[in-house]
């Protein structure tokens, strides 16, 4: 798999000098809502890096929070208080747009349910990021999908396609930019044992490019394949 | 989809397979996705859901079909009711007031300074008079003018009358008399020089059925109307107003009949039945935009999670909004496109099985009838898409992706 690593994107990042900002952090993020009955806090002084090369699991139970975080780390919703860091740098005052940019340019999602457009082909899912930019990026999909096993399924739309190879083309469109860091919620949430294994050693291999791995699940198996897990209870991090 | 296609969950399971069929062209399609991104999609998105797209196209289909038929059919009925009209709307006839003997030297004076540059006058005597011709005899209306080329402004009538008759074709007819032949009026003889072909041309004279010889022929010195031919309308106001001014100052000589007024109030009313029949479609097709507001809105609130997805993985807002703009611009143009060419050939049908002339459909507005209808379907469809879009397309990428 080592000509594959390259595809992931994480060569590059892996020869940066050391010192480096981490490419996303939490900074005593508080996030509260306004419901029905009075102020919700979801997160509360949440301080959380993300290393690169490290698969991080966020565990939890639901409601907890977890992906209350995810979306702040993937610049999808701001804090009440505390800041969002992106290599060093708060978030805050970006614009909606260039937000968008940060998300096309640095930051992969894959969502728990794979949510891939049922009208595309695989290839097209794993390209679509990209669908509004100039370059062609149809190569760079078709070897990702070729490493995530499903180089026989690229012209296949969502419908012809198992749970599992769903979450493997999910996986793919989300390394099409070659993203700092990979943001993956209950990566293994609507799979069986087996597939949410080979999921899971997928996610690890990506992270040995260099990539920043954060998955939020309550599945004991993601916490056996992370280098680190940290628990949220009722908004609140533990180490 | 084949059963291999499910082949379960295991990712060890490799089945290979052919590829499937709607991929046939992958590499010209790919390459049109690539070069119009937001089309493909958006064209993709309306494959899903065929009858509601389907439908929504219909009313758009009904709308501009109703335009295009009422605006088309409107502009040809006024083409060829002008065209017959026309004559009419350029004369001034003058003719002498109740109870005068006919119009003399002075007044002809007098309308043909009036209408020096403006158009030709045709002093005209008149009778009648039985006339006999090879075949038979009847009664016709006898006129006297040197120029009926000018009067009736047909192919075949002489400039100039010197000699002879010109005979109207239904008396013609009636008479079996043919160019070349000889007709017989009050004892002189006179050879039909020409024929007029009533057909072609609209006058207060029916020409049908008279006759017109050299003024001389005429034994009264008066003439009992005057007719000017003027080179259009707004010259044709003008001469009767000049010969109003002149002749009947003081008293009321001679009674000046000008169908211009008339005939703008009939182009007004064309305008007036057109503009309200086309309001009517119009209302036709805003209902049809109402309609792709509506698909559009149950289109953006079913893939809502599926926009959250595209903002998410770093699509732009206005390119999101670009993508269901132009998704709700092709079920407009798709309609327009269609309802145009109904309307046309259904008005191209009613001119061939009437007697609405063809020449009268095929004119240059009804060109852009078609094209003006075809363009207010895209526009309606493109509003009624916006506030759909706008919506699904601004909605933070964190709430799409909750619904």
């Amino acid at each position: 798999m080592s000509g594959d690593r390259e595809a992931a994107g994480g060569a590059a990042h892996a020869t940066a000098p050391d010192g480096d900002p981490p490419p996303l952090r939490l900074d005593g993020v508080t996030k509260q809502y306004a419901g029905g009955g009075g102020t919700v806090t979801a997160l509360e002084d949440v301080s959380f890096t993300v290393e690169r090369g490290e698969v991080t699991a966020v565990m939890g139970p639901s409601g907890s929070g977890k992906s209350t975080m995810l979306n702040m780390l993937g610049l999808l919703d701001d804090p009440t208080t505390g800041s969002v860091e992106l290599l060093g740098e708060p978030v805050a005052g970006l614009s909606a747009a260039e937000r968008t940019d940060v998300r096309r340019e640095r930051v992969g999602f894959v969502f728990q349910d794979f949510h891939l457009i049922p009208t595309l082909s695989a290839v097209e899912n794993v390209r679509l990021p990209t669908r509004f930019l100039d370059a062609d990026y149809t190569d760079r999909a078709v070897d990702l999908l070729t490493r995530v096993g499903l180089g026989d399924r690229l012209r296949h739309t969502p419908d012809e396609l198992s749970g599992g190879q769903k979450q493997r083309v999910a996986i793919a469109r989300s390394l099409i930019n070659e993203p700092d860091v990979l943001l993956a919620d209950e990566p293994t949430g609507n799979l069986d044992r087996d597939t949410g294994e080979a999921v899971l050693g997928e996610i690890n291999t990506i992270a040995d490019g260099g990539v920043g791995v954060v998955a939020v699940t309550h599945d004991e198996l993601v916490g056996e394949y992370a280098d680190r897990t940290v628990e949220l209870i009722d908004g609140k991090l533990h180490d | 989809m084949t059963e291999t296609d499910q082949s379960g969950d295991d990712p060890g399971v490799r089945v290979p397979e052919t590829e499937p069929t709607a991929a046939a062209d992958p590499a010209l399609g790919d390459r049109l996705a690539r070069r119009f991104p937001a089309a493909s999609l958006a064209l993709r998105n309306l494959s899903r859901q065929r009858l509601r797209a389907g439908l929504a196209t219909l009313g758009i289909v009904i709308g501009v079909f109703a335009v295009v038929t009422l605006g088309m059919l409107g502009t040809a009925l006024q083409t060829a009711a002008l065209a017959e009209l026309g004559g009419l709307g350029n004369q001034v006839i003058v003719s002498p007031a109740d109870g005068g003997d006919g119009l003399g030297a002075r007044e002809l004076g007098g309308i043909r300074q009036a209408a020096a540059g403006r158009g030709t006058v045709v002093p005209l005597k008149s009778g009648g008079a039985s006339v006999a011709g090879p075949d038979g005899q009847s009664f016709a209306q006898l006129y006297g003018t040197t120029q009926p080329a000018a009067l009736f402004g047909v192919d075949g009538v002489p400039e100039y009358l010197r000699q002879g008759a010109v005979v109207g074709d239904e008396l013609a007819e009636g008479l079996g008399a043919r160019v070349g032949s000889t007709v017989e009026i009050e004892g002189n003889r006179y050879r039909v020089v020409a024929i007029i072909d009533s057909e072609g041309t609209f006058s207060p004279i029916r020409p049908g059925s008279a006759v017109v010889l050299p003024p001389g022929e005429f034994v009264a010195d008066s003439y009992s109307q005057v007719v000017v031919q003027a080179n259009s309308a707004d010259d044709a106001r003008a001469i009767a107003d000049g010969v109003r001014e002149r002749l009947n100052t003081r008293e009321e000589r001679v009674s000046v009949l000008s169908l211009t007024s008339v005939l703008s109030r009939i182009t007004e009313f064309f305008a007036l039945l057109n503009g309200f029949l086309l309001a009517v479609a119009g209302i036709s097709l805003v209902v049809a935009g109402v309609s792709i507001f509506n698909v559009m809105l149950m289109t953006v609130s079913e893939r809502r999670g599926e926009i959250g997805v595209l903002r998410a993985v770093g699509i732009h807002r206005n390119e999101v909004l670009r993508t269901l703009l132009v998704e709700a611009t092709l079920l407009g143009v798709g309609g327009g496109a269609l309802g145009s060419v109904l309307g046309a050939a259904v008005v191209v049908g009613i001119a061939l099985h009437t007697r609405l002339p063809l020449s009268a459909v095929f004119v240059p507005t009804n060109g852009l009838v078609a094209l003006g209808a075809f363009g207010f379907g895209v526009l309606i469809a493109l509003v009624g898409g916006l506030y759909p879009a706008y919506r699904a397309a601004w909605e933070p990428p964190v709430e799409s992706l909750r619904g």
